[in-house]
């Protein structure tokens, strides 16, 4: 690391680089999971920290790096009350009416633990030695994580069915068209009203000690990574109707002869895991497609205070080819492979990301704030979702 | 003067300085020297930067050091928030010495002897499935309130009414008859092992279910009117409650719901360390095996109720007279994907059982 590698001149664009290694990761990685059985997973809590640090710790921008501050401690009282939370859920949910009320606290509880996992795990986070923060309100998060998705969900629901009952009514084909157009239409912008919505909320909320992150961007973009990402599953839906079409009819001469106690022929099974090849075929790559499409958009219209500004070039095949040989060559190493994996991801995440920096990185002014509780981050890990923004 | 034991006076480590309060990063060096007289003998640590300004300073004991994580840069943190980085490895393992953070740095390297790792977790997995979750599960068992099972039962109990079970059409003798059978067992329980368990027999309507009966974890036994119509006899009547009985016992429900809870937190915890694929790996493998522990419960259900419908009187061959009948009745999965033995194999133990009886 040089002198001159750390100050940087306005406007001069800077790669994210990241130094972390695929065997260096293994040891720790392998260590960590033998740690976690043995101690019937309580270094898991250690174990998340670890990894937290190596990939933070190995990410620079201008030759300062990224650090994660939370201690193995915190993070496993946090775990420790949701696990005692869930049992007591599962138990309890089992008891006629409690269980109602135990369904609607844990819609009441949800902006919380949004919240404050977000909170944790910014402040717990530094980049050059100042701290993240996340000053995000619960009735904003309730706004976007579970309001919002419900009305729009209702919406979709509603003119489905009444669509379909007054086609049914009538027994106009027509009718029933134009309800399956509107669905669609609806979703179209259904999913990225809610996702834009999200985004927005989190990234507006995010700071660098004193300085702000601001997301703007219109409606446009999502709408149009979804419908490329919908035309995809579209295309493999039409394909694989011309390819098979003939083949999959017979499968309802299957389900005929299983009523009557029959037993399905080796063809017949091939065809059903044809299908679920398809399925995969066309919603993983779908997925790829709006994911990498939305990160360009997410870090494009992404600013920080000082006039600092960010941007992705992620390529839709690119990551689509990394992400599906990363899954193949994890599968046939029984998961030996994963540290390589995600060392491989990650430099071609890095490397598609850039910082143009608008002042001096020495300028951010820190601010220390407490932390908070680990209890939304450890709901987070167990129920496998990121409240965050996924970058 | 005070001694040091890792020549940890007159270091100099070569590195930068984060000054506090800001991101500002400047080169710096990172000083040790001896303590003043009666402070200890542990040294004083000054960050200097180029010009040899003290930039922050403190006794080593106030700093904190974190651990070595591979080749990351190693990071110091002052009391007032400055914080010093370098590269320079060896030089902070002289300051610190030999910590507990070095040696799991130390295992952690990509050397050889990983494989040994990789072995030792396949042991460690294979243990704690087979034995520490059985442990875990006894211990959850043992602090579940009794109370809250009884409601329990009748949360289950009102979902089987509002899904699949009408009410009862035997007759009110016919009822009272197998309640009997139920009694004189429950009579012959001793009472330590009735747990504050609250044992209820009821019946219940229930025709697309056919021949059956149930237990819940608080001691509600459910059995249909099909079974007391095709099995009037006595002792198939005893050895079926018996079996039931068995099963509230020894806790059968309670313990495959905590199992699956407890393999559900470890991978829940453990998934971002396996990855997606393996996850699910773990989740339906974890689903197949398990299968095996509920054959495990019947198993010992069905020595339970041997025994228990011999000490009530009854002949224990009633239960083995049961999956004759259901042996009979054709299809069964294979054993494997099986929740149950199959019919065939348990009139064996059971022979087995009766047995061991004498």
């Amino acid at each position: 690391m040089s002198d001159t590698s750390m100050n940087v001149n306005p406007g001069e664009t800077q790669q994210v680089v990241f130094n972390g290694k695929a065997g260096e990761w293994f040891g720790i990685w392998i260590v960590n999971l033998l740690l976690s059985i043995v101690t019937i997973g309580i270094y898991s809590a250690w174990a998340k920290v670890r990894t937290k640090k190596y990939f933070y710790n190995n990410t620079f921008i201008a030759g300062r790096n990224f650090d994660y501050h939370a201690t193995g401690k915190q993070i496993l009282i946090g775990r420790i009350i949701v696990i005692v939370g869930f049992i007591a859920f599962t138990l309890l949910s089992a008891i006629p009416f409690v269980n109602i009320i135990m369904f609607l606290a844990l819609f009441a509880a949800l902006p919380w633990l949004i919240v404050k996992s977000l909170q944790f795990n910014a402040r717990q986070s530094s980049f050059s030695n100042v701290r993240f923060n996340f000053t995000g309100k619960m009735g904003r998060a309730f706004v976007v994580y579970v309001l919002l998705p419900i009305v729009l969900y209702i919406a979709i629901v509603a003119v489905g069915a009444g669509g379909g009952f007054l086609a049914g009514q009538t027994g106009s084909v027509a009718l029933g068209a134009l309800a399956a157009v509107a669905v669609l239409v609806i979703l179209l912008f259904a999913i990225p009203i809610v996702d834009r919505a999200i985004k927005r909320y989190v990234i507006n909320h995010h700071w660098l000690g004193k300085a702000a992150f601001s997301f703007d961007a219109g409606l446009s973009p999502f709408v149009k990574a979804l419908s490329l990402a919908l035309a995809w599953i579209v295309l493999v839906v039409l394909v694989s109707g011309v390819l098979f079409g003939a083949s999959f009819a017979s499968l309802a001469d299957m389900f005929v002869s299983l009523d009557a106690g029959g037993e399905p022929t080796p063809g017949q099974l091939g065809l059903i895991g044809l299908i679920y090849l398809l399925f995969f075929v066309a919603f993983l790559p779908a997925g790829f497609i709006y994911q990498a499409l939305i990160r360009n958009v997410m870090y494009d219209n992404t600013q920080l205070d000082g006039g600092h500004k960010f941007r992705s070039t992620v390529k839709v095949g690119k990551l689509m080819w990394i992400a599906i040989s990363n899954a193949f060559v994890v599968a046939i190493s029984i998961g030996l492979m994963l540290p390589w994996a995600q060392i491989r991801m990650q430099s071609y995440l890095a490397s598609q990301t850039f910082v143009i920096p608008g002042s001096s990185l020495d300028d951010f002014i820190g601010e220390q704030q407490a932390a908070g509780n680990a209890i939304g981050d450890a709901y987070g890990d167990l129920e496998g979702v990121d409240f965050g923004v996924g970058i | 003067m005070a001694t040091d034991p890792y020549a940890r006076f007159g270091l100099t480590l070569r590195g930068w300085a984060f000054p506090g309060g800001s991101s500002r990063k400047v080169p710096a060096k990172l000083v040790t020297r001896a303590p003043l007289d009666g402070r200890g003998d542990a040294p004083f640590v000054d960050i200097v930067d180029e010009a040899d300004r003290v930039i922050a300073a403190a006794q080593f004991d106030e700093i904190t050091i974190d651990p070595p994580l591979g080749r990351s840069p190693r990071r110091m943190h002052f009391p007032d928030e400055a914080m010093f980085e370098t590269e320079d490895h060896d030089g902070v393992r002289s300051l610190t010495g030999q910590t507990r953070g070095d040696l799991l740095s130390s295992y952690e390297a990509f050397r050889p002897r990983l494989v040994a790792v990789i072995a030792a977790l396949a042991v460690c997995c294979w243990v704690l499935w087979r034995y520490g979750l059985d442990l875990m599960v006894t211990a959850a068992i043992a602090l579940t309130p009794a109370g809250l099972l009884g409601y329990m039962d009748q949360g289950t109990l009102q979902t089987i009414d509002l899904t699949m079970a009408d009410d009862t059409e035997l007759d009110d003798a016919e009822r009272d008859r197998v309640r009997q059978i139920f009694s004189t067992l429950l009579a012959e329980l001793p009472a330590s092992k009735i747990n504050d368990r609250d044992f209820k027999l009821l019946f219940r309507n229930m025709e697309r279910i056919g021949p059956n009966a149930f237990a819940m974890p608080g001691g509600t036994i459910v059995m249909t009117d099909q079974f007391v119509e095709k099995f009037p006899q006595e002792d198939v009547l005893a050895g079926v409650l018996g079996h039931e009985i068995g099963h509230v016992v020894e806790s059968h429900g309670l313990r495959q719901t905590y199992r699956s809870l407890g393999m559900y937190f470890l991978i829940g915890f453990l998934a971002g360390d396996t990855g997606p694929i393996i996850d699910e790996i773990l989740l339906e493998g974890n689903l197949l095996l398990s299968l095996q522990f509920s054959r495990k419960h019947e198993a010992s259900a069905d020595e339970f109720g041997v025994k228990l419908t011999a000490d009530a009187g009854y002949d224990p061959a009633g239960l083995q007279m049961f999956f004759r009948e259901i042996a009979k009745g054709g299809l069964t999965p294979p054993e494997w994907l099986s929740t149950h033995p199959s019919s065939e194999e348990r009139v064996e133990q059971i022979e087995g059982y009766i047995d061991a009886l004498d």
